[in-house]
């Protein structure tokens, strides 16, 4: 709700106040834009199909979407801002995304320390060692 | 167009801030970002985040302004968000970093305990050798007390013939102490193997004789079992006549010959002598 709130509330705003003065869009904004589209893509890249920063990525497309439209609109203003966003938003996938491996690696490497720990403290004596041996032939 | 927003805004707020002030210029981006920010930028590890987390204050700084002047909420929102947005990303950058050195940590520790487990597996094996070898130790002591003799075969104990029933196969109530000490040898090692032999003198047919010497021997292994030795341990052979140690010409020659022997294989000796 938050999200719609911003959509239509953004452009409402400064519609008022930008759309008189708008004439073409700066070169400036046309390369943030295109470096926020090359962020989004990057992040859909990173993210793939996992779970970790779908959200976040979906925002960011949807807020690229919003920037496109804001340009065609000749609007410099809301197109600055929504690619700023989606920027935003791109990088934020991204950083959840890396969040999650980086958890998992520390996680797999706890697991693997404690079950270390558990076979070290289990008594082995080399008759054991022998029996196994003897067990897998 | 205004009625319409202010009708959105009041069915936002209804919704997400019932319990709060009813003023209608709560903005919950605003919200969130002055409670994301702070958080971020008292993290100890802040430090990997230092560029997200100022432009993150810069925003919120902003936002905060145009706020107190009473500036256009959509302004207010979009300089929330952009606060918002880059201390969500500093904070997983502070994350990543933390599992980060968790990993680095782990490797360190993992490293130790192999290393540890390591020198206690050797610590352990050198425990065992040592042991194996004080068993083997206090073997040949037993069987040097129980008069054993060393032969190319091993070590030979000899039960004579005074600890069996006459003509019998019956052990005597004498022979019950060195069954006992032989049983205890064999316990502690159960590695160690022995082949008992019945032997008897030249009077009386072969085939009663090759009897009675094997009955003994059985009668020695049986004792030996009651007292809980393995039975893969012990194997019984009955000899008969067929190897004197004495002379069967007088009666001292004969009883020497009646007896059992108990041969402790050495280990190495083992394959040689069950050619035999």
């Amino acid at each position: 709700m938050n999200h719609s709130m911003t959509r239509v509330a953004v452009p409402l705003a400064l519609a008022a106040g930008l759309l008189a003065g708008c004439g073409g869009i700066s070169d400036l904004t046309k390369e943030r834009v295109a470096r926020s589209e090359t962020s989004v893509q990057q992040a859909q890249q990173t993210i793939g199909n996992s779970e970790q920063g779908a959200v976040e990525l979906q925002r960011a497309k949807g807020n690229l979407d919003a920037a496109r439209k804001a340009m065609k609109d000749g609007d410099e203003k809301t197109t600055e801002r929504y690619a700023q966003l989606a920027q935003l938003d791109a990088e934020l996938a991204v950083s959840k995304s890396q969040t999650a491996t980086a958890r998992k690696a520390a996680d797999e490497m706890l697991a693997s320390i404690k079950q270390l720990r558990q076979e070290a403290e289990r008594p082995t004596s080399p008759n054991d060692a022998q029996q196994r041996t003897t067990d897998d032939k | 167009m205004k009625p319409r927003y202010s009708l959105i805004l009041a069915a936002a707020a209804s919704a997400f801030v019932a319990a709060c002030s009813s003023t209608p210029e709560t903005i919950e981006e605003l919200e969130t970002a002055r409670a994301v920010v702070p958080q971020v930028e008292a993290s100890p590890r802040a430090g990997v985040a230092a560029n997200n987390i100022s432009e993150a204050r810069k925003a919120l700084d902003r936002a905060n302004q145009l706020a107190d002047k009473g500036g256009k909420v959509a302004e207010i929102q979009y300089e929330a968000t952009v606060a918002a947005r880059n201390a969500q990303i500093a904070n997983e950058k502070i994350l990543s970093a933390m599992a980060r050195d968790e990993i680095e940590k782990g490797t360190a520790e993992r490293q130790a305990v192999l290393t540890e487990a390591r020198t206690r597996e050797a610590d352990r094996n050198a425990e065992y050798a040592r042991t194996a070898e004080e068993r083997a130790k206090s073997l040949e002591r037993e069987l040097a007390d129980l008069k054993g003799k060393k032969t190319d075969r091993g070590v030979v104990v000899t039960m004579g013939d005074v600890l069996f029933d006459t003509g019998k196969a019956t052990l005597k109530p004498g022979a019950y102490a060195t069954i006992e000490r032989l049983a205890t040898v064999l316990k502690e090692d159960t590695a160690r193997k022995v082949l008992i032999e019945g032997h008897t003198d030249s009077v009386g047919s072969d085939e009663y004789n090759q009897s009675l010497s094997e009955r003994r021997a059985a009668s020695v292994q049986a004792a030996l079992f009651e007292r809980g030795v393995e039975a893969s341990q012990i194997s019984t052979v009955g000899k008969g006549e067929t190897t004197p140690v004495a002379s069967n010409d007088n009666a001292a020659g004969r009883q020497q010959n009646r007896r059992v022997e108990l041969v402790f294989q050495d280990d190495r000796s083992k394959v040689a002598s069950d050619t035999n």
